[in-house]
């Protein structure tokens, strides 16, 4: 039993029949076909698809179900010219003895399978293309490769000589059936949600999916909703609102930092962000003066990371995750601000800005004071004075531009 | 060219062109005095004290006196915040400082450096400043301008005659108000001085703009309606909205003031963070205690403003202590009732 345990999940349940492949019926009957059909219109067949949708799977199934031989490379071995022809042209050149004694039924034969073709590095595997070509054409026992991006310059000359059988993404009803199956098989016991949120996550990779089910749920056979909030790191792509969700509703530190040093997004937006929401996470006053100066210890740490010292990356981190768990209980969900506030308010400053700077140099320059003395204590009454009096001289004695004085007058009205 | 000959802000337009013009600051304008009797003998001046309390008005006094009307050609005026680094110090002065003006101002034979806000320059530009006061003593005078001393360096001070400039008393600035009112053709009245005078915490500058300001609402009479009006609607008031704001609990809105202060007036954060340490201290609803306690919690952030990468995030934070510390003062009422 021990051995059972260790085993990963994928291999663990990987399908030994073809029919509990799941997912891409067509794609499978195609393949079959070809499989089953001694005179083949196509040697060599290539199966593509995006990556966990169970190429190889088939492969592996069909050989067990029809009994036949699979010797396989993959992107793992060096794939030259010669170590192609040192491995696969003995493979190719015989059929097998049994073929010809008429058990072809219990065993098929030998199959040649090369797993990701596409990943035939330029120059490692020099003339990998051409010896796998050759092979196809001499072959006497049929060629099977995979790969996920048949659309590789590379690979256009394979696509002549091969069957092209495409695989989508699984869909993500049969993803959540297959890992409802895997939890009661291992007596796991999930919220739907949670298999959903998989599922989801996965993009129609049911490989990724079930290691997901397998190391959020291993420990303690149980899965919440809760603890896939923080899986979203391990995908692709996982939208910035998700990484907020995630930080707004964990359940203690622990989960906003593994949460955090997986995540992708940008530390900048991201801050910005979570200022923007902590009050509506955190309604009670002083909960939310508790969180917003972790947050503002956190943004002390960016602005001492600045460009280059990064290793202080850890402390803001864990300021951002104090935060996040001031008070993991009066969590409720919410909806999101976003673009961040100053983004809305502040972006169209930049123009303005420099507008007020001309202005304040031109009062500094009348009055003997700085730009800043200008700001606070001539802009807002000059403003004042030329909303009240639009005609006074006072703009011609500043030397104002009549754009500038639309600019005061304008300014303040929100 | 006449609008650009006769001043029309009143700041400029009243602002003393001579030693004798100038109200209050007795003992400082006799030693000045005794120095312009024989020019030569000026040492470098530096002028520290609160904002308008005169310190600028009396160095353009200076420049008047010595050089006259040409005063421009023989002084050169900084403003050391606007241009802080070592750069400035190294070119525009230290050309400005070395050339001679003999023959050219009368009998002065040196230039007027008149450099504002010192204590904003940069550690480092000081100390090139020192070694040009030093060599250029033949052919330029300084004077220093700055809020405090303490930021200018040793070497810098020693080098200096220092002149502290204390507020203006409030009775004079009364009475120069009303003044200016006068010459104007407005009647202040004195409710009305009074209120410019505990706004402006004894800073003219900013009481005369007030002033100005409220002669552009309403001829003839400024009353102290007018002047609240125009106090509520300066920018320091939006702070203080933006501050009850957060004290009374709606921290949402006084972050959405805050970013209105920001977007509209382009203040900067530490600005902002200014304005709130002045405003929090005229608020006569809190006790001296807790003006001493929120203090120091304005202390914190002000620091963190200036480490930190967002000085909006920092200002947040701070308004949130303050929806926090204005609970904490309800809760306390709530169980003294």
């Amino acid at each position: 039993m021990q051995k059972q345990s260790d085993l990963l999940w994928v291999e663990k349940y990987r399908p030994k029949k073809i029919a509990d492949v799941t997912g891409n019926d067509e794609a499978k009957a195609l393949f079959l076909d070809w499989l089953k059909n001694k005179k083949h219109t196509k040697k060599a067949v290539l199966l593509y698809g995006p990556p966990g949708v169970g190429k190889t799977t088939l492969v592996m199934a069909a050989a067990s179900e029809y009994n036949f031989n699979v010797i396989e490379m993959n992107a793992s071995d060096t794939r030259s010219e010669k170590a192609i022809n040192a491995v696969a042209k003995p493979a190719t050149s015989y059929t097998s003895l049994d073929s010809f004694s008429g058990a072809a039924k219990k065993a098929g034969g030998n199959v040649l399978f090369l797993d990701e073709v596409d990943g035939i590095a330029g120059n490692e595997d020099r003339g990998g293309v051409n010896a796998i070509l050759k092979i196809v054409e001499e072959s006497l026992v049929p060629v099977i490769m995979a790969a996920n991006d048949p659309d590789v310059e590379k690979l256009r000359p394979l696509k002549k000589v091969c069957l092209l059988v495409r695989f989508h993404q699984v869909r993500i009803p049969l993803i959540i059936a297959l890992l409802q199956k895997i939890c009661r098989l291992e007596g796991v016991k999930a919220e739907f949600e949670a298999l959903e949120r998989i599922a989801q996550n996965s993009k129609g990779d049911v490989r990724s999916a079930i290691n997901d089910l397998q190391s959020l749920s291993e420990e303690n056979h149980r899965l919440t909703l809760q603890d896939t909030l923080t899986l979203s790191s391990r995908n692709k792509d996982v939208s910035f609102d998700d990484t907020l969700r995630g930080f707004f509703s964990a359940q203690s530190i622990a989960d906003t930092s593994r949460l955090l040093s997986y995540s992708n997004v940008d530390y900048d937006d991201f801050l910005l962000s979570v200022a923007d929401n902590l009050p509506k996470r955190y309604t009670d006053a002083a909960e939310l003066a508790k969180a917003f100066d972790f947050v503002s210890k956190a943004d002390v740490f960016r602005g001492r990371i600045g460009t280059e010292n990064w290793h202080l990356l850890k402390y803001f981190f864990n300021c951002l995750a104090e935060a996040s768990a001031v008070n993991p209980a009066s969590y409720k969900p919410f909806t999101f601000i976003t673009p961040p506030i100053r983004v809305i308010t502040l972006f169209w400053t930049k123009g303005k800005r420099t507008t007020l700077d001309a202005i304040c140099g031109k009062i500094g320059a009348q009055c003997h004071v700085s730009h800043q003395i200008a700001r606070e204590q001539y802009v807002p009454y000059i403003r004042l004075i030329l909303q009240k009096k639009p005609k006074s001289p006072l703009a011609a004695w500043f030397k104002f531009t009549p754009e500038e004085v639309n600019f005061l007058v304008t300014m303040g009205r929100f | 060219m006449a609008t650009s000959e006769e001043a029309l802000m009143w700041v400029e337009k009243y602002r003393p062109k001579t030693l004798d013009e100038v109200v209050g600051l007795k003992d400082i304008v006799e030693s000045l005095k005794a120095f312009m009797k024989n020019p030569k003998t000026m040492p470098h001046l530096l002028f520290a004290g609160v904002p308008g309390t005169g310190k600028t008005t009396l160095a353009l006094a200076i420049a008047h006196t010595l050089y006259g009307p040409n005063w421009k050609s023989f002084t050169l005026e900084l403003n050391a915040s606007d241009e802080r680094g070592i750069d400035t110090v190294r070119d525009r002065i230290k050309d400005f400082s070395r050339y001679s003006r003999t023959g050219f101002g009368g009998d002065i034979p040196f230039a007027l450096i008149i450099l504002d806000e010192c204590d904003q320059m940069t550690g480092p530009a000081q100390t090139a400043l020192r070694r040009i006061m030093e060599v250029g003593s033949r052919t330029s005078r300084f004077i220093l301008i700055c809020n405090q001393s303490s930021k200018i360096i040793e070497p810098i001070q020693s080098r200096c005659a220092i002149f502290r400039f204390s507020r203006v008393d409030k009775q004079a600035m009364k009475e120069h108000l009303i003044c200016i009112a006068k010459k104007e053709g407005y009647t202040l009245v004195p409710e009305a001085a009074d209120r410019i005078v505990d706004f402006s915490e004894g800073d003219l500058r900013h009481a005369i703009n007030s002033l100005q300001t409220a002669s552009a609402y309403k001829e003839g009479v400024i009353d102290e309606k007018t002047v609240a009006l125009v106090i509520g609607e300066a920018s320091p008031m939006l702070v203080q909205k933006m501050i009850r704001k957060a004290l009374y609990g709606d921290f949402m809105e006084a972050r959405k003031t805050m970013y209105d202060i920001m977007g509209n007036f382009g203040f900067s954060g530490t600005e902002i963070i200014r304005q709130i340490q002045r405003e929090i201290f005229k608020m006569s609803d809190l006790t001296a205690e807790q003006k001493a306690e929120l203090s120091e919690v304005i202390g914190e952030y002000d620091f963190r403003l200036t480490e930190g990468a967002n000085t909006d995030i920092q200002l947040s934070a701070l308004l949130a202590q303050f929806a926090k510390f204005g609970k904490s003062i309800e809760e306390s009422y709530a169980e003294t009732k």
